[in-house]
């Protein structure tokens, strides 16, 4: 054995722009919307009105993610704009993750689009690791219709950086050598983990390329961006140790769902059914993984994109949908100024099994509910999840559950932990 | 050969090994017996299983190549090519 290390990042060009293509193709559409300026963007009518993926064609007219299809559209006029089918993206990822599992046992999912794997030792069995880089990245062409980029490296965070040169459909590698011509004439805020926020502070203070802060003095970052400046300090350095690790590794903190209303909403009542139909997913998914949580918080966005939230820790852990719904409307009334809202959150962390439960002597039994909720629960697996519901939602014109674009997501859609 | 991508009523013929072949479909009221199956090749775009099937068959006395698709996942038959 070499005992070199090697890691591949896996990312797909314009995922979610790339799948509805090659579908759109084998389903014999002529046009393939990666030539022409196009995206794929949300509902505008229920204001899911977002730029979700771009063309390469549509980033010549600077059309950027996550802007309004409104402003896009001023931009380019012609803009051809396609809605999004998630349940499509499942699928080619998973296609996508078959492939890769036959290059290693160890296989990260990153997010819906992305993958790291682990190819060390495998050099033995797939051959040279910037071969088979190549060989990965031609197969998913040709079998799956889109293309990716490949980066190639000794760690998570070389092999991510360098999958990020130049797209699409390209094979690069930063190998810790390659550090100075690569990755250190790049612009600071391309590094991984460099956001708006830190990349603001380090070019106030003379920071403008990775290079700069690779030479920089990690006490002297530590003084103004804690111990994230040490993190960021490695990283430009090319240094990371992080594993690679196959599903299911990373433990869960928290559960939570959001959504984005259809309209603004300034009444109390219609505000706590929308924390009910949160508290409905939220508690259905605490329960199908096992777990209790302690802590509940609530989040809003008001009309004019304020954030703000509220958290409380209960006396005992629960998994109870009644429970979580009463404590999330106590914070919802202690932080709402009556302010109209678009958006609403509900969350649950602070984790224990749920086979053991503390009860309290001076806390309300909630022993009835828990029972109604396992019932609801079978019968929502066994009927779908729209049979049964709250009749309190009965011409409310809200939705009786909701949050999650895909129910049961195993990987997240982002993160931020390598 | 031109994409028609239509969507086709079929009649085919699973075997005990699971092969499918094509026997006759109609396409705007006409029925078209397939005489002959070329080669069968599969794809998987955008993860999407499909069966394409390269045929010929006698169509208003000429002989006339076409492609039939079957998309696995939702077991529907589409005239791709003729």
């Amino acid at each position: 054995m070499s005992g070199q290390r090697y890691i591949f990042h896996i990312d797909v060009n314009s995922a979610y722009l790339s799948w509805e293509a090659a579908y759109r193709l084998q389903q014999g559409e002529a046009l393939d919307l990666r030539t022409v300026p196009s995206v794929v963007g949300g509902d505008q009518a229920s204001r899911h009105g977002i730029v979700l993926a771009k063309s390469i064609p549509a980033k010549k007219f600077n059309i950027k993610t996550g802007e309004t299809l409104f402003s896009a559209k001023m931009k380019y006029p012609g803009l051809l704009v396609v809605p999004p089918h998630y349940e499509l993206y499942r699928q080619c990822s998973e296609a996508m993750v078959t492939i890769l599992q036959e290059y290693s046992p160890l296989v990260q999912r990153f997010s819906v689009d992305e993958c790291f794997i682990d190819f060390s030792g495998m050099e033995w069995v797939a051959g040279d690791p910037v071969a088979a880089a190549y060989t990965i990245k031609d197969r998913i062409k040709d079998e799956l219709g889109f293309t990716v980029n490949v980066g190639v490296s000794v760690n998570k965070l070389l092999a991510k950086m360098a999958s990020e040169l130049k797209k699409p459909d390209k094979v690069h590698t930063i190998f810790p050598e390659e550090i100075p011509q690569k990755m250190w004439p790049l612009p600071v805020e391309e590094l991984f983990m460099v956001g708006r926020a830190t990349s603001k502070k380090l070019y106030s203070r003379g920071i403008r390329t990775i290079g700069e802060l690779a030479k920089a003095n990690p006490e002297w970052l530590k003084l103004f961006l804690k111990s994230h400046g040490l993190l960021i300090w490695n990283y430009a350095n090319g240094i990371d140790y992080s594993p690679v690790q196959p599903q299911g590794a990373l433990e869960m903190k928290g559960i939570g769902n959001s959504t984005t209303l259809s309209f603004d909403l300034d009444d109390r009542e219609s505000a706590q059914r929308v924390l009910l139909s949160l508290a409905e997913t939220v508690g259905t998914r605490l329960r199908q993984a096992g777990m209790q949580g302690r802590v509940v918080s609530v989040s809003c966005r008001t009309h004019e994109f304020y954030d703000y939230s509220h958290q409380r820790k209960l006396l005992n852990p629960t998994d109870c949908t009644k429970e979580i719904w009463e404590t999330a409307c106590e914070l919802f009334d202690e932080m709402w100024q009556n302010e109209p809202l678009r958006h609403m959150g509900l969350r649950v962390t602070e984790f224990s099994q749920n086979d053991l439960i503390q009860t309290a002597l001076f806390t309300k039994s909630y022993d009835k509910q828990r029972k109604l909720d396992r019932t609801l629960d079978a019968i929502r697996v066994k009927y779908g999840p729209h049979t049964i519901y709250r009749s309190s939602f009965l011409h409310s014109g809200l939705r009786a559950l909701t949050g999650g674009v895909i129910e049961n997501e195993e990987y997240p859609l982002m993160t931020s932990l390598l | 050969m031109k994409i028609l991508m239509k969507p086709i009523e079929m009649i085919a013929w699973f075997n005990c090994d699971g092969l499918l072949r094509p026997i006759r479909f109609r396409v705007d009221g006409e029925v078209i017996r397939v005489e002959q199956v070329c080669h069968i090749t599969e794809e998987k775009l955008a993860g999407n299983k499909m069966k394409i099937y390269r045929c010929q068959s006698e169509i208003e006395g000429q002989l006339r190549p076409f492609e039939l698709k079957y998309e696995v996942q939702t077991s529907r038959w589409f005239l791709f090519k003729m």
